[in-house]
């Protein structure tokens, strides 16, 4: 069962990653694209809690680092990812066990895009990347949010589904009574 | 200090009830968060031996045929997109056409001269001579977010692109090739940050350094060299090519001169520049593998008649 799980979250991942490079750069709003493995990594945070959200996030933020067209430092995804959905993750258990409801997951949304966001720039001007542009930062960050949200409300009941069919038996008594 | 992170900083009641889960948890925070550092100062220095590369190779490996699937599957995305642009389009090209078809048959009566003569120059300069090229497909677009302004396209190694060589398109000059797999490349486009092209004012021949600015528009800050010189707008501007054609080969449009603004404090004017290019609407590309089919230094006759030239022009 477990198994299962991590081969279904990698295989969402790897989805997720192909289909943001280089097919909804196609359809990018100014030049911003949905971030489809942030929203990915929030499903998987929202439907198993901190811990699936930081490794997700780890891995998925890894793939963006090393996936061509990437040329920045790798790592810095990653980071951003992980910490992005390890608190996806405990907005998930700090509420209840219960489902999180709508406004709930696009304010999740929103704060996964505006922290991950932050984490990337932030390290990349640490590391004096000349490309980190903040004036442009808030108008990129609000167009992302805004398309994250979009996108958030197509895959994210789509993830948390298909992950809630292979909960195991006691976890799914204890979750749904 | 595992410890001390894992003992919770409110409500006992509630920590004991699953000290352990909580402690489970921020231990696993904490791996990924030193397992991201370790990558970053790992990577951060992007020497050739970073121990990354693999890693990029390895996904370069897996990724690049599926962004090939994937890209093939764009064409209905893109066709809802163009639909809503195609009436307009359409009616503004056919006009445009028209225009263009009465200017270029005026032209065409008085242009033999001044196309021999250019031609001649042409030949003299070497400015644009014809280089092999491999065409290759772009199948990954960098984000905004990322302000990575870069491209995959799906040519590698395999094909006989490598890191340095100039990328263009019918219009004109799109980027350099900075890293290679064996069968994709990723292409620096002209309007990253990181990028400088030598650029030559077409009307003055003046020397410049074009640099991008990292803007979606993918617009151009050009430098002149010479502090004096003042570009205009409408200028054209070409790369003037580095030594062994890398990374950049002479002679390949870049874009016009939009505005011109003095340097505030300094000598020198900055010119806005629209590249040719439309960063976002890029998808054949060509990448110079080879050099040119004649050598670019041919010496020169000392007094060729304009006969022979005019012929010799026609047989290259």
């Amino acid at each position: 069962m477990i198994a299962l799980r991590i081969g279904l979250a990698a295989l969402f991942l790897m989805v997720a990653v192909t289909v943001q490079t280089s097919v909804l750069t196609n359809i990018a709003v100014a030049g911003v694209t949905c971030d489809l493995v942030l929203i990915v990594v929030i499903a998987l945070a929202l439907s198993r809690g901190p811990e699936w959200g930081a490794i997700a996030g780890f891995a998925g933020g890894l793939l963006l680092d090393v996936v061509p067209p990437a040329d920045h430092t790798a790592g810095r995804w990653a980071l951003a990812l992980a910490i992005a959905g390890y608190m996806a993750g405990l907005i998930r258990r700090e509420t209840s066990t219960g489902p999180v409801g709508p406004l709930g997951v696009a304010l999740t949304v929103v704060l996964g895009t505006a922290v991950s966001l932050f984490i990337y720039s932030a390290t990349g001007s640490l590391l004096h990347d000349p490309s980190v542009d903040w004036g442009e930062f808030g108008v990129r960050l609000g167009i992302a949010a805004g398309y994250d949200v979009v996108g958030a409300i197509v895959v994210i009941p789509l993830v948390m589904w298909i992950m809630g069919r292979v909960v195991p038996a006691r976890e799914r008594r204890r979750v749904l009574p | 200090m595992l410890k001390d992170l894992g003992t919770p900083a409110r409500g006992l009641v509630r920590s004991a009830g699953m000290p352990r889960e909580i402690r489970r948890r921020r231990t696993v925070l904490v791996l990924v968060i030193l397992a991201c550092f370790t990558l970053i100062v790992l990577d951060a220095r992007r020497s050739a031996g970073s121990p990354v590369e693999p890693l990029r190779e390895a996904a370069a490996g897996v990724f690049g045929p599926l962004e090939s699937t994937a890209s093939s599957a764009r064409q209905p995305v893109d066709n809802l997109r163009d639909r809503f642009a195609e009436m307009d389009r359409l009616r503004d090209e056919n006009e445009k056409l028209k225009k263009d078809n009465e200017s270029l048959t005026r032209d065409l009566n008085s242009s033999d001269y001044a196309r021999n003569r250019a031609a001649e120059l042409d030949k003299l300069l070497k400015l644009a001579p014809a280089f092999t090229m491999t065409p290759a497909r772009v199948i990954g677009i960098g984000s905004a977010q990322s302000f990575n302004h870069t491209v995959t396209i799906d040519a590698g190694t395999a094909d006989g692109v490598h890191v340095d060589m100039t990328v263009l398109n019918g219009n004109g000059l799109v980027g350099r090739v900075v890293r290679t797999t064996q069968a994709t490349a990723t292409v620096l486009l002209i309007g990253d940050r990181k990028s400088t092209v030598g650029g030559r004012l077409n009307a003055s021949m003046a020397l410049g350094f074009v640099s991008g600015r990292g803007e979606v528009a993918g617009l151009l800050d050009y430098h002149l060299v010479d502090l004096k010189a003042r570009p205009k707008p409408g200028d054209k501007i070409v790369t003037w090519g580095s030594s062994d054609n890398a990374p950049y080969v002479p002679g390949v449009p870049i874009g016009e001169v939009t505005s011109v603004t003095a340097n505030e404090g300094a000598l020198g004017s900055t010119a806005t520049i629209r590249p040719y290019v439309d960063p976002t609407r890029i998808d054949t590309v060509g990448v110079v593998t080879g050099p040119p089919a004649r050598p670019p230094r041919a010496q020169l006759k000392p007094a060729p008649s304009p006969k022979v030239s005019t012929t010799e022009g026609k047989v290259n």
